[in-house]
């Protein structure tokens, strides 16, 4: 699990006068679970079409296997593509679309037979042999363009979005469905998406990318317990980030309050970013609160409340499983474990940070 | 009862739509030849359709036009779909107009555009000049058709195929083609089809000898009640409605098929499929019957009804050349094509003072006469009339003759004709009929005047013109055609005729009298020329020795009844009544009293039309 299957070395890509990619590195392992995470328009979708072979990068190398792809044509790379809407050939039946690549490498009828039946069953759609492919519906489609990739055996397979134009019930399910096939399979998946919580259910890896510059990369624990900077926090969840003052180790001060935390190494009196997850907002009595705020929204989530305290000038974001009604005087504490400190980056232009800064 | 009313409305517009059609498809089963009477049912003229050598010609080429047409057209709008949508958003919809205008244009400004282009970069018409004109327009129904389903397609099943192991050329065939083929069968068909009943266009660009059957039926029916282009057009109606049925069912074709797995080649496939087997076999079995003593070509450009169509065919078997024959109206539509080059033919039949302009303007070529040893049938005084437009007999030999002069009703008029006088005399007033052409009214008054037929003199010009404007009140009528069935129904008393009409309206209403006044009047005699830029010179002449022989001169007389300069065919004449008619073969005597027409010039000509526009406004007043 620990060579390196995928290399981008240095990758740059320009449209035009827009630079989309900076300069990119980024390594995946075999049989890993890696997913790109970052918002509309980050370069995701350029990093796997460059991965899978449509896009020629500027600069930089794509290494595969320890060997240099970069030229290689798509149709010469052993790993294959999901779309992200599915293209399927609508002029095919199921069966045909899933023997195509099979066809192309001239393997025998007996072996397509077979082949075109195993992945059927694999994504639980035995029987649909003869249907055309735009007489399935959503979800169906997607499992058939899985099964069309993977009975080609490749090492690896790039999904991009594959669940965005489902709907959240199904999308839930083919999470599971995609994780299940992962195992069986023992393949390594690049992942799209711009949804952060499929990223945290389903990834070995994720990579947070903004504006063509990975901010962080990590397990899914590291990167939404441990956010790198404003950019990972707020991308990762809802968070409350406050600029707030490290006044020496273990102490930091957050709008004129003296707060314990656990972070060491920033120095004294240095401007930092301080994460606090809602749910790691705790309402006690004022009088025993770090600072006092007033409840001034109220909304009911399912599992639990969601409210927001103005407290020193800053507007809290609270969830909780009890319920405090608007208007109520509170306090605020904050266990020490769940502050989560940051350097502030030096300029605003710089909240882009590449990895190995 | 809203809804009664709009069924009633939308049943009267459906009738109105198609109701000529429906008279159409009726008349080409009609075995009276009389339109709207009914007369029983035939398939006569369906028969005698497809034993018309020149029809099923037509049909070849029509075929062969539109399968190569369409073809080209699908071909190119397939590749201009797929390059378009690669553009970005802005050039490709500037793209997309300009290449819809051409459908929106007035076709006949298209036709005339693509005439102008041809001739003015000097190609002369042939079949590859129509061929370019049907890409050019199919073109944009072609990308009509499959443009969308380009960009329907998703533009990642390409890269898809590509992902799956297939090379570029791989996925554009197994991918990319077979998803917007439902768009390229319906461009194709929708091409197909226009090529197929294009007239205008088609018109405007064809070379000598090239007719499809839009351009057949239309010279057809130019020249009369013709039943079999009736069941022509029928064939040609219900073959389009048929492509467009097809064309339609397309989308169709697609719903079901997502539902049913199986059979997935579509009907517009099989269509296609079809449609290009039946042309083949259609152009091959046409071609087969073709004859094998084939040595070449020759153009004939002639007027309308002014051969025996058996006459053709023997040509064709005795000599091995295939014969292009075409037909023209007047002297001057045929002097326009011939003059700019735009079609070119091997041999032509003008009259002549159009012989003269065409002398004149260097468009003829010398004939060799040794290659027409049948000269020898020609009279001499005929050979001799002919000097005085074509000098030496260099240029023409005369194919028929006949003269002006006028044609009267015994039982009307008592006296002798003898003389022009008589169209001025008041007696008759309102039952005179003349003939509207420039040169045949003044033949009249400057005769009657003693003056040459051809003078330029102003005075005598003029004296004819106030002659003519004094005669009007007593006119019943300018005419050309109706003069024959007003004097054969017993209309008109008396009217300056042709010769050669004369014999026709005689046969069918002996009361029917023809005279050459004392005065002289015109003699006009038609013959063959060989236009300079002819490509079978040989041909031309093997084609006009052919003219000139007896038996063959007899046929054409029986057919067309003009006057055949043909001596030897006289003679063979059985009606001796015919081969003595002084109407057909007057005498040494009337013919040196006649005068040809000289060409007179562009100044000459000015002259005439602008004195003949002076009578023709007085009339008015
Ligand atoms: N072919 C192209 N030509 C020009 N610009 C492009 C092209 N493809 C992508 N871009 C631009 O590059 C940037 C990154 O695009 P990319 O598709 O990689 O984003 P993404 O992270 O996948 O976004 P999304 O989540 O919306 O799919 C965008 O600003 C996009 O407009
Ligand atoms: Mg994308």
């Amino acid at each position: 699990m620990d060579n390196k299957l995928i290399d981008l070395q240095g990758i740059s890509k320009s449209y035009g006068k827009n630079l989309i990619l900076n300069n990119l590195d980024l390594y995946i392992k075999e049989n890993e679970f890696l997913t790109l995470l970052g918002p509309s328009g980050c370069g995701k979708t350029t990093t796997l079409r460059i991965i899978g072979g449509f896009e020629s990068p500027d600069s930089g190398k794509v290494i595969f296997d320890n060997q240099d792809i970069t030229d290689l044509p798509p149709n010469k790379r052993h790993l294959n593509t999901i779309f992200q809407k599915y293209a399927l050939f609508t002029h095919m039946t199921i069966a045909e679309n899933i023997a195509f690549g099979l066809k192309i490498a001239k393997k025998s009828k007996t072996y397509i037979d077979d082949k075109i039946k195993y992945a059927l069953k694999l994504v639980n759609l035995d029987g649909f042999e003869n249907r055309m492919a735009d007489s399935l519906s959503g979800g169906q489609q997607q499992r058939i363009a899985i099964a069309r990739a993977i009975v080609n055996e490749p090492k690896v397979l790039l999904l991009d979005e594959p669940l965005g134009a489902l709907d959240l019930k199904l999308r839930q399910d083919m999470q599971y469905e995609l994780i299940r096939l992962k195992n069986e399979l023992g393949i390594t998946f690049i992942y799209v998406t711009h949804d952060q919580e499929e990223a945290l259910t389903m990834s070995d890896t994720i990579v947070v990318m903004n504006q063509g510059y990975i901010q962080q990369m990590g397990t899914p624990e590291m990167i939404y317990n441990e956010p790198e900077n404003a950019f990972v926090a707020d991308f990762i969840g809802d968070s409350n980030i406050i600029a707030s003052t490290m006044i020496e180790d273990e102490v930091v001060e957050i709008l004129g309050a003296k707060f314990k935390c656990v972070d060491k190494g920033f120095g004294n009196n240095t401007p930092v970013d301080v994460v606090i997850r809602p749910e790691d907002v705790e309402l006690v009595e004022p009088q025993m609160g770090t600072i006092q705020g007033l409840v001034t929204h109220l909304i009911f989530k399912g599992v639990h409340y969601e409210m927001e305290v103005e407290a020193n000038g800053f507007k809290w974001l609270v969830q909780s499983t009890k319920l405090v009604p608007v208007g109520t005087r509170v306090g605020i504490v904050v266990d020490p474990f769940n502050i989560q400190i940051m350097n502030k980056p030096e300029s605003e232009d710089e909240e882009a940070v590449t990895l190995d800064e | 009862m809203i809804k009664h009313l709009k069924r009633i409305y939308m049943g009267l517009v459906i009738l109105f739509l198609y109701l000529p059609i429906i008279v159409l498809v009726v008349s080409s089963f009609n075995n009276s030849k009389i339109l709207g009477k009914w007369d029983g049912f035939t398939l006569d003229w369906y028969k005698e359709l497809f034993n018309n050598a020149s029809i099923m010609n037509a049909l070849k080429t029509t075929l062969i036009l539109a399968l190569m047409a369409s073809v080209i057209a699908t071909a190119l709008g397939t590749l201009a779909s797929l390059t378009i949508n690669k553009m970005k958003r802005s050039t490709r919809s500037v793209v997309m107009s300009i290449t819809n205008i051409p459908m929106l244009n007035a076709e006949i400004v298209t036709a005339l555009a693509f005439m102008l282009l041809f001739v003015g970069l000097g190609i002369s018409l042939n079949f590859a000049t129509v061929l370019i004109a049907h890409v050019t327009f199919c073109i944009p129904y072609a990308l009509l058709n499959i443009y969308p389903k380009v960009r329907q397609m998703d533009n990642n099943m390409y890269e898809a195929a590509l992902d799956l192991g297939a090379s570029s050329a791989q996925a554009f065939f197994k991918v990319t083609l077979p998803e917007i083929m439902p768009g390229i069968m319906s461009g194709f068909l929708m091409s197909f089809t226009m090529s197929l009943d294009d007239f205008i266009i088609t018109h405007f660009t064809r070379g000598s000898g090239i007719d499809t059957l839009s351009t057949k039926i239309y010279t057809e029916v130019r020249k009369g009640i013709k039943p079999e282009m009736y069941a022509l057009s029928t064939l040609l109606f219900v073959t389009v409605f048929v492509l467009l049925l097809l064309i339609n069912r397309t989308p169709n074709e697609e719903k079901r098929r997502k539902k049913l797995a199986k059979g997935k080649k579509s009907h517009a496939t099989l269509a296609m499929g079809m449609c290009i087997v039946l042309i083949i076999s259609a152009v091959g079995y046409i071609s087969f019957r073709d004859d094998s003593n084939y040595i070449g070509d020759v153009y004939v450009y002639n007027w309308g009804e002014y051969i025996d169509p058996e006459v053709i065919a023997l040509f064709e078997e005795e000599t091995g050349y295939k014969v292009h024959y075409e037909e023209f109206e007047t002297n001057e539509e045929m002097y326009t094509i011939i003059a700019n080059g735009a079609r070119n033919y091997d041999v032509i039949c003008p009259s002549d003072y159009m012989i003269e302009k065409m002398i004149d303007t260097d468009l003829l070529a010398p004939l060799d006469y040794n290659a027409i040893p049948n000269i020898k049938n020609i009279g001499s005084e005929y050979m001799e009339s002919a000097t005085g437009f074509d000098p030496g007999n260099r240029y023409s030999v005369p194919y028929c003759w006949g003269t002006v002069g006028i044609c009267y009703n015994t039982t009307m008029i008592d006296e002798e004709v003898n003389s022009w006088s008589i169209l001025f005399d008041e007696k008759y007033s309102g039952s005179i009929l003349m003939q509207a052409s420039v040169r045949d009214a003044y033949c009249v008054a400057l005769s009657y005047l003693g003056y040459s037929i051809n003078t330029l003199d102003e005075m005598q010009l003029k004296e004819a013109t106030n002659l003519l404007i004094s005669q009007k009140p007593l006119v019943q009528a300018y005419v050309i055609d109706q003069v024959r069935d007003k004097m054969i129904k017993n209309t008109a008393a008396l009217s300056v005729i042709y010769s050669g009409e004369a014999i026709y309206m005689q046969e069918e209403n002996p009361d029917l009298e023809y005279v050459v006044p004392d005065e002289g009047s015109n003699v006009w005699i038609d013959g063959w020329v060989i236009p300079k830029n002819s490509e079978n010179k040989e041909a031309a002449l093997a084609w006009i020795n052919f003219m000139c022989d007896p038996n063959i001169a007899l046929m054409n007389f029986n057919e067309i009844t003009y006057s055949t300069p043909n001596i030897a065919a006289r003679d063979l004449i059985e009606d001796e009544y015919i081969r003595n008619s002084q109407i057909a073969f007057p005498g040494e005597s009337v013919l040196s009293r006649c005068e040809v027409y000289n060409y007179l010039g562009k100044d000459g000509d000015a002259l005439y039309d602008g004195y003949w526009t002076k009578v023709g406004t007085a009339a008015s007043e």
